[in-house]
């Protein structure tokens, strides 16, 4: 017995000139609730439908259970799928998809109706084994789905985008679901999605996917506080980048020194030579605003309010420093009257922020930043 | 086995809002386009099935009572015909006889079918397009030009005659290849493929393959999702191409009389003569409405096994 349920070396996956996935190595513990996450076209399906055994790696090698499963068949392999459109059998009733599985390794009747009816109960769907995939909603569909692919206790279930085509009040809701059923069931979950809040809010560990290969692989706080590369900074949240030259280093932080004279400390330390022009990535809530100049703070600059987009929670500035670059900032609406608490436009302000918020990223050759869908960034708080 | 649907859409809003059902279905028709419409566009099919269909049937029940004389055809009624039809049992043994014949060509058509079918459906690009061509090119070939084009095949100095000859194999010409109930049988079957080609190969090619993968993904083997999912999913296609060919080639009456000589003259042979033949059109009234019952009962039994009306289904 391995101590990873699923590991990639070196796999990389070719479609003619295309390489869909390139050198991905990632190891994924027994029972973890793992995302890949990424745009579309970053190889994260190509992933999910190597691991089902749909695709062969052109080189490299998959393990399920410390095996390798370079050449095993789908029908061999003890890995079940939720598949973006669910793919039901039409022409079957609902407990005969469900029962597919236990059918196909030949179980007995009795012993293959139990436990049809322990999964229906499961996905809190009890007494529809009657009916047809069409006769239900897409939210029960998706549950009859994950019950088909759960009854044959996979070593690994692989979701492929399993709540893109619900709506979002639905969408909440079986996010939820699927986490108690993480947890009840206590399977591996590889659960392939774009949307970066799904993968934040239910998974243990996401990796971030770009052009094939995996830019980070860690928690969704550590992605999200700790981004390695200026891809994932911008693909997950929002995030500022200030331009400036690396002055030196003190106490284990970097120093940089903007166009108009401000410096910034910023992390790792050995990020840069002294010299270099560097980014410094700060995320917008991770600053602070102030009318009056703050005492002994690690990082601050000054600027003028340009634009503000009230948006109840908070309120979401856009801030002009001094030699033109601008800097969003996000303020949550303490106060109960938002005419008090806001600041208005052209005021003098001081922005700073702790010396752990500005980090100095690597450039992975992205010029991709901006990316993410913004309206749900700034929409949805996140911890 | 009842084939429900073939939709496979997830959550499509057509089969979620109400369970599917002619019933429900034309109630809603009616609520959401009221009488006044449905019957102003229904209008040109009702007058054309009327005067085509259930004009000339009621014609044929009429006539089947009447009576054929020297004179001429008298109206009076009398159950003649079809004692005539009982009486004689060379009638029912050709009927018997065309039913098997027709089943034959079905099941062999069938047998040739599906399996082109399947890899036509699988295939992709030009090749596909080419291959639905040539399957298609047939019906814009005259009927009796196809079945002409049997003679110089099987016939004693045919091609396949002349191939067996000077490869040895016999020493003078088989004579078992033409004009009998193999070359009817061989030629409806040549003859009516594109009806089974084509329901079998839409209904193949609209399978969503991701089906195919969910049922690998549960452990199914090639050979058992073919059996659990394609097949079952290419019923309706199965069905239709059933009733077409078997339809087509129980009343086929210009092949057997061309090809069929003696022993391959079949039921519409008969009936055929009674209006060509020998001006007995009550009688061939009786045969007629003999051979609509067959064909009806046969409806209603492939209606029992699929879903016919899935074969004229819009892809899903």
């Amino acid at each position: 017995m391995s101590e990873f349920d699923l590991e990639f070396r070196n796999v990389t996956k070719d479609f003619g000139e295309v390489r869909a996935v390139d050198d991905v190595t990632l190891q994924v513990h027994r029972g973890e609730f793992i995302s890949l996450l990424g745009p579309s076209g970053c190889g994260k399906t190509t992933s999910l439908r190597m691991i089902a055994g749909f695709e062969r790696p052109t080189r490299g090698d998959i393990y399920l259970d410390g095996r390798s499963v370079g050449d095993t068949p789908p029908y061999r392999r003890n890995v079940n799928t939720v598949f973006q459109h669910y793919a039901l059998f039409p022409h079957k009733h609902v407990f005969d998809n469900i029962a597919f599985g236990l059918r196909m390794r030949r179980r007995p009747a009795a012993a293959i109706a139990e436990r049809v009816e322990r999964m229906l109960a499961l996905v809190e769907l009890p007494g529809i084994g009657g009916r047809f995939p069409h006769q239900l909603s897409g939210g029960q569909q998706q549950r009859v789905a994950l019950a088909r692919a759960l009854i044959n206790e996979p070593t690994v279930l692989l979701l492929d985008e399993p709540l893109g085509a619900l709506d979002l009040k639905v969408r909440r809701r079986m996010q939820q679901e699927l986490k108690r059923i993480h947890r009840e069931v206590g399977v591996t979950f590889v659960y392939v999605t774009h949307d970066q809040e799904e993968a934040l809010t239910m998974s243990d560990r996401i990796a971030v996917m770009n052009h094939g290969r995996v830019e980070q692989l860690d928690t969704p706080a550590a992605i999200y506080e700790r981004p390695a590369t200026r891809f994932v900074a911008g693909f997950i949240g929002l995030t500022n980048l200030l331009r400036g030259v690396v002055e030196g280093r003190e106490g284990g932080a970097l120093v940089v020194r903007t166009a108009d004279g401000a410096r910034l400390r910023a992390e790792p330390a050995d990020a840069a030579a002294p010299g270099t022009t560097v980014e410094v990535a700060v995320r917008p809530e991770k600053i602070q605003m102030g009318v009056e100049e703050p005492r002994g703070a690690d990082n601050c600059v000054e600027g003028r309010v340009a634009a503000f987009v009230y948006q109840g929670v908070v309120t979401e500035y856009q801030v002009e420093l001094r030699d033109g670059q601008k800097v969003r900032v996000i303020v949550q609406n303490l106060r109960e009257t938002w005419g008090s608490s806001v600041v208005p436009e052209g005021s003098r302000v001081y922005l700073h922020w702790s010396r752990g918020a500005g980090l100095v990223l690597a450039d992975t050759g992205m010029a991709h930043v901006e990316t993410g869908d913004e309206d749900d960034a700034v929409a949805a708080p996140r911890r | 086995m009842a084939i429900e649907h073939l939709d496979t859409r997830p959550g499509s809003e057509r089969w979620t809002a109400a369970p599917p059902g002619v019933r429900s279905d034309v109630l809603a028709l009616l609520h959401r386009v009221g009488w006044v419409k449905i019957l102003l566009f229904l209008l040109p099919a009702l007058l054309l099935l009327a005067v085509y269909l259930v004009i000339p049937v009621a014609m044929l029940v009429v006539m089947s009572f009447y009576r054929s004389t020297m004179f001429g055809i008298t109206r009076d009624f009398s159950l003649g015909n079809y004692a005539h039809f009982a009486g004689n049992p060379m009638f029912p043994y050709l009927l018997l006889k065309s039913i098997r014949m027709a089943l034959t060509v079905t099941v062999l058509s069938l047998l040739v079918s599906y399996p082109f079918a399947y890899f036509l459906a699988r295939m992709s690009g030009r090749f596909k397009t080419a291959l639905l061509i040539l399957v298609m090119v047939p019906f814009w070939t005259s009927y009796l030009i196809r079945t002409m084009a049997w003679l110089p095949i099987l016939g004693i100095k045919g091609v396949v005659n002349y191939s067996l000859l000077s490869l040895q194999l016999v020493t003078k010409p088989v004579e078992v290849f033409l004009f009998n109930e193999f070359s009817v049988i061989l030629t409806l079957v040549h003859i009516y493929l594109p009806y089974m080609v084509v329901p079998i190969f839409l209904s193949l090619d609209r399978l969503d393959v991701r089906l195919l993968e969910a049922a690998g993904d549960l452990g199914a083997n090639p050979l058992r999702a073919f059996w659990h999912v394609t097949l079952p999913l290419s019923m309706p296609g199965v069905g239709g191409g059933i009733v077409m060919v078997f339809i087509a080639g129980f009343g086929a009456y210009v092949t057997p009389k061309l090809l069929g000589g003696s022993s391959g003259i079949m039921f519409g042979n008969v009936l055929a003569d009674q209006y060509s033949g020998t001006f007995n059109w009550p009688f061939g009234a009786v045969l007629a409405l003999i051979m609509i019952t067959v064909v009806i009962l046969l409806l209603v039994v492939a209606s029992r096994f699929t879903r016919l009306d899935g074969v004229f289904r819009a892809q899903a």
